[in-house]
């Protein structure tokens, strides 16, 4: 169901985000951020809410964050999703499930 | 005032924008790899301020203007690199550059693999040499004497099948690597189910498949690319630093046997190499004894793998029969049984 798809930048304030199937329903993230001291817990969070919103799982997921802000991040996110789906994303509200 | 910026993305058919990346190239002290089938480029108006190449799973001839660094242009580079790499479901990628990037690339999501003579990095966006290290460390056995010998074979000739014999008996346990590379003749998979009929005997042998961070592709290109003969010591240097601080010393190699070579220049001067680079202390990891052995004649010949393709080729197998192994001379008969 899943492809391999990315969505991002690597330019500062941006995230680029890499998303690759993986076997079983685990989600693994790699994250790596310039603002990780502070922050790496919230983004991490931040993803795994997301996919769960959206209801993904069996997936690795690899983070490049360059100091992007969460709804950055989150739309990032849900742009690979999209991408590794190959579905038309419904924007707005929380209804983004695949 | 970045609103004249624009990048662009071509292959290498293009000669007339390979030309204009090549004097910049030059301008920035670098040199253009013959491999690169995709480049990126950022311009600003019509004049190129940095580019970037993709060779197969390798990243590199990335450069910036000197006097546009610190603006973040080489993010653009790689992100734009990375993208292309990735449509082409290339998701495990290699990096060159120079030492004074390491960090830089770092913030990229890519690790340093090794670093060669302050000249030149190779870095990888995945952990898949530690994970390497890992499974080597658990096929590491014990003994004085712990050999090694990586060989292509293409195809194994009685001149491997001395090589491997020698070696095996001279060492407590022989590690043999095979080159991964699908570069050759014969594919990974036939060159080496021939290497494992041709030496079932052996007991003290474990055969590795190669990886990337053996002559391949991503750590070592000139040497796939023979014919021109771009012998190039630097990604000769890197290749043994590899093999000798990443993943020897994780199985306790003590020793690397290797055959005399006549013929081959790339293959020549590598063992020339091996020697300067193995065997001299470093700092990082314990030296290795490099032993030669001279290959062994037929018809005052010394048997080779390429004499063995040039036979074939000329349907000699009168002369043929007597270089191979049984087991690789029947290989071939059905090779040649299918053509007809």
């Amino acid at each position: 169901m899943i492809n391999s798809a990315h969505a991002g930048t690597l330019e500062s304030s941006d995230v680029y985000i890499q998303i690759n199937p993986i076997e079983g329903d685990k989600v693994e993230i790699d994250l790596s951020s310039s603002v990780a001291e502070l922050y790496d817990d919230m983004i991490e969070e931040l993803i795994r809410d997301t996919l769960k919103e959206m209801n993904i799982s069996g997936v690795h997921i690899n983070v490049q964050d360059k100091g992007a802000l969460d709804f950055v991040i989150k739309a990032r996110l849900q742009t690979a999703v999209f991408r590794a789906c190959e579905t038309k994303p419904t924007w707005g509200g929380t209804q983004n499930e695949v | 005032m970045n609103s004249n910026i624009s990048v662009s993305e071509f292959d290498s058919g293009n000669t007339r924008r390979v030309a204009k990346i090549k004097d910049f190239l030059d301008k920035n002290e670098l040199d253009m790899s013959p491999d690169i089938e995709v480049f990126v480029t950022i311009k600003d108006e019509e004049e190129m301020i940095a580019c970037g190449g993709l060779a197969g799973k390798v990243l590199k001839c990335i450069a910036v203007d000197s006097s546009r660094r610190g603006q973040g242009l080489i993010l653009k580079v790689i992100t734009h690199l990375l993208n292309a790499a990735l449509v082409r479901n290339r998701n495990e990628l290699f990096l060159f550059s120079t030492p004074k990037n390491i960090e830089f690339f770092h913030d990229c999501g890519f690790n340093l693999i090794e670093e060669c003579d302050g000249e030149i990095i190779l870095m990888e966006n995945t952990k898949n040499l530690e994970n390497y290290q890992k499974k080597l460390t658990s096929l590491k056995k014990d003994g004085d004497l712990i050999g090694s010998i990586v060989i292509n074979a293409n195809p194994f000739t009685k001149g491997h099948r001395y090589l491997i014999e020698e070696a095996s008996k001279r060492s407590d346990w022989l590690h043999i690597f095979v080159v991964r590379e699908e570069a050759s003749e014969f594919t990974f998979n036939d060159r080496i189910s021939l290497i494992k009929k041709g030496i079932s005997d052996l007991k003290n042998v474990t055969l590795h498949e190669g990886s990337d961070y053996i002559i391949s592709k991503a750590t070592f290109p000139t040497y796939f690319i023979k014919d021109k003969r771009q012998v190039n010591e630097l990604y000769a240097k890197l290749d043994l630093n590899i093999f000798r601080n990443q993943l020897a010393s994780y199985l306790g190699i003590t020793h690397r046997f290797v055959g005399t070579e006549p013929y081959c220049k790339v293959t020549n001067n590598y063992n020339k190499n091996m020697k300067k680079i193995l065997a001299n202390p470093n700092g990082k990891s314990a030296t290795i004894e490099v032993v030669e052995i001279d290959r062994i004649k037929f018809d005052d010949k010394p048997i080779s793998a390429s004499r063995v393709r040039k036979l074939l080729k000329e349907k000699n197998y009168e002369e043929l029969v007597n270089l191979v192994p049984t087991t690789t001379y029947e290989f071939l008969l059905e090779g040649i049984k299918d053509d007809k």
